[in-house]
């Protein structure tokens, strides 16, 4: 058994588990004793990895990942030698393994150690294999299980509105109550004039300056009394 | 009656200057209708989609009280100086109608206002966006949008990516989720068109794909015009609501 149990990356990305993929950081350094040997990722569903027999040979019906989960209860995938994972770490490169990421080859058989895309949300444990030959030379620990996304229905999020602004109704409570004191002031004020008691002396129109003439019975009596 | 006839000229000046005021406001409110309703933003085929449009509505009214504003203004000028009982009554009672279609307008802004909650541009995102139908003609106008949305603002999806990921999408089912995590417009674009970085894109490599989401874009040009409406419309109708009063007090106190 060697190094440290595969886990998913510490980078800050995005799409570090999705719905069918999840991203493992690179054993790097991990099996620098191992020159000759072929280091192999071993996918497995959580409750069926202290079930794998580590003479399982890759690239065999037993272990393809085009029948996993059923009747396949773990498949082998990514495998590259040891010059893939230096010891030294590329000071601003990005090295990660992308589990999951070949949908080409996802549904043919001819291609039993595809990357394909996970077919559930999990959880998952993987563990690297180095294999020399068919001979399993070395492992890591099984990971820690891994979950992958589901994805919620559309229709359950709610569009309704999150009530009402402060501002909305503001605007509605005073307008009506500015609005209910003009029809009042107005009702009141054609009420309170229309008897005739407004308008009387406050104010006088700008050119009724005219003197009202008074007959009285006296001017009529006198002139006809002088006639 | 020296002191009234000065009282009455102070209201008078006061209410021609009012109405001089009103009457600038609603060229104003009806110059800012027009320029809401004749200059829809970016967003607006989305708007249009969720078929909630009140804010045109409410922009409409708008034109049409402030043109009554500033005519009912001129008239309230006439009345006021030739202190004509006819005139001035009926410029109130015009005046209490436009205000009522004003205050229908101004609350009609508000509330549209409120009802463009990121929940609404997210689920028909979710439900229409690249929706493979190619006889509909909304749902290609939402796709066209976003995209363009998405591009233009470097932004992606109404929160982020990861709506893409939380919820399932019309998008999701026909894009397989290992090779389209959130859709190509979300990728940082170069001059043709093609991400910089496709795998950077697909992992989610900070600077190779679009971080932030839209909802702070779209809903910025949104609310700049409901609240233009919405509150210039309440200014102009507590100052009328003044103006209002003193001429009906102004009203009840000329001879006839």
């Amino acid at each position: 058994k060697v190094g440290p149990a595969p886990a998913l990356t510490k980078q800050p990305l995005e799409g570090l588990t999705t719905a069918s993929t999840f991203v493992l950081d690179q054993p790097r350094c991990v099996f620098k004793d191992f020159g000759n040997a072929v280091i192999w990722l071993v996918v497995a569903l959580a409750k069926d990895a202290p079930a794998f027999n580590n003479s399982a040979g890759p690239g065999t019906p037993e272990t393809a990942f085009q029948s996993f989960p059923e009747p396949v209860s773990a498949y082998m995938t990514l495998n590259a030698t040891l010059g893939s994972y230096p010891c030294i770490e590329p000071p601003r490169d990005i090295t990660v393994l992308r589990v999951g990421s070949e949908t080409s080859c996802a549904k043919d058989v001819s291609r039993p150690t595809c990357n394909g895309p996970l077919p559930g949300p999990g959880p998952y444990r993987v563990k690297f294999l180095a294999l020399e030959g068919s001979v399993p030379v070395a492992e890591t620990d099984w990971s820690m299980p891994i979950t992958l996304r589901t994805a919620k229905s559309p229709s359950s999020l709610s569009t309704a509105g999150s009530g009402h602004s402060a501002g909305m109704i503001a605007i509605t409570a005073i307008l009506s109550i500015l609005l209910a004191i003009l029809l009042a002031a107005l009702v009141a004020m054609l009420v309170f004039c229309s008897s005739d008691s407004c308008g009387s002396s406050t104010f006088s129109k700008p050119d009724s300056v005219s003197v009202r003439r008074y007959n009285t019975h006296h001017v009529y009596d006198q002139a006809a009394a002088r006639l | 009656m020296a002191k009234s006839d000065d009282c009455m000229h102070i209201l008078q000046g006061l209410l021609v200057f009012g109405n001089v005021v009103i009457g600038m406001c609603g060229i104003a409110l009806t110059a800012e209708c027009i320029y809401v309703v004749s200059n829809p933003h970016g967003a607006y085929p989305l708007l249009k989609a969720t078929e909630n449009s009140d804010i045109h509505a409410a922009a409409w009214i708008g034109i049409f009280v402030g043109l009554a504003l500033f005519a009912l203004s001129i008239l309230g000028i006439i009345g006021v100086i030739k202190a004509s009982r006819t005139l001035l009554l009926v410029y109130i009672i015009l005046m209490v109608i436009t205000f009522a279609f004003e205050m229908a307008s101004s609350i009609t802004a508000a509330t549209h206002q409120d009802s463009l909650t990121p929940n609404v541009f997210l689920k028909q995102m979710l439900e229409r966006y690249q929706k493979s139908d190619p006889n509909n003609n909304s749902d290609n106008e939402v796709t066209k949008t976003w995209d363009e949305l998405m591009h233009q603002n470097h932004c992606c999806g109404v929160n982020g990516p990861s709506d893409w990921q939380e919820y399932t999408s019309a998008f999701r089912g026909t894009h397989s989720d290992a090779d389209y995590p959130w859709p190509r417009a979300c990728c940082v674009l170069d001059a043709k068109g093609l991400p910089v970085n496709l795998d950077g894109c697909k992992l989610g490599v900070a600077g190779y794909y679009n971080r932030n989401g839209c909802y702070d874009a779209m809903s910025g040009p949104v609310n700049a015009h409901a609240w233009g409406v919405a509150w210039f419309g309440f200014a102009i109708l507590c100052w009328t609501f003044c103006v209002l009063l003193g001429t009906m007090f102004y009203w009840s106190g000329i001879e006839y």
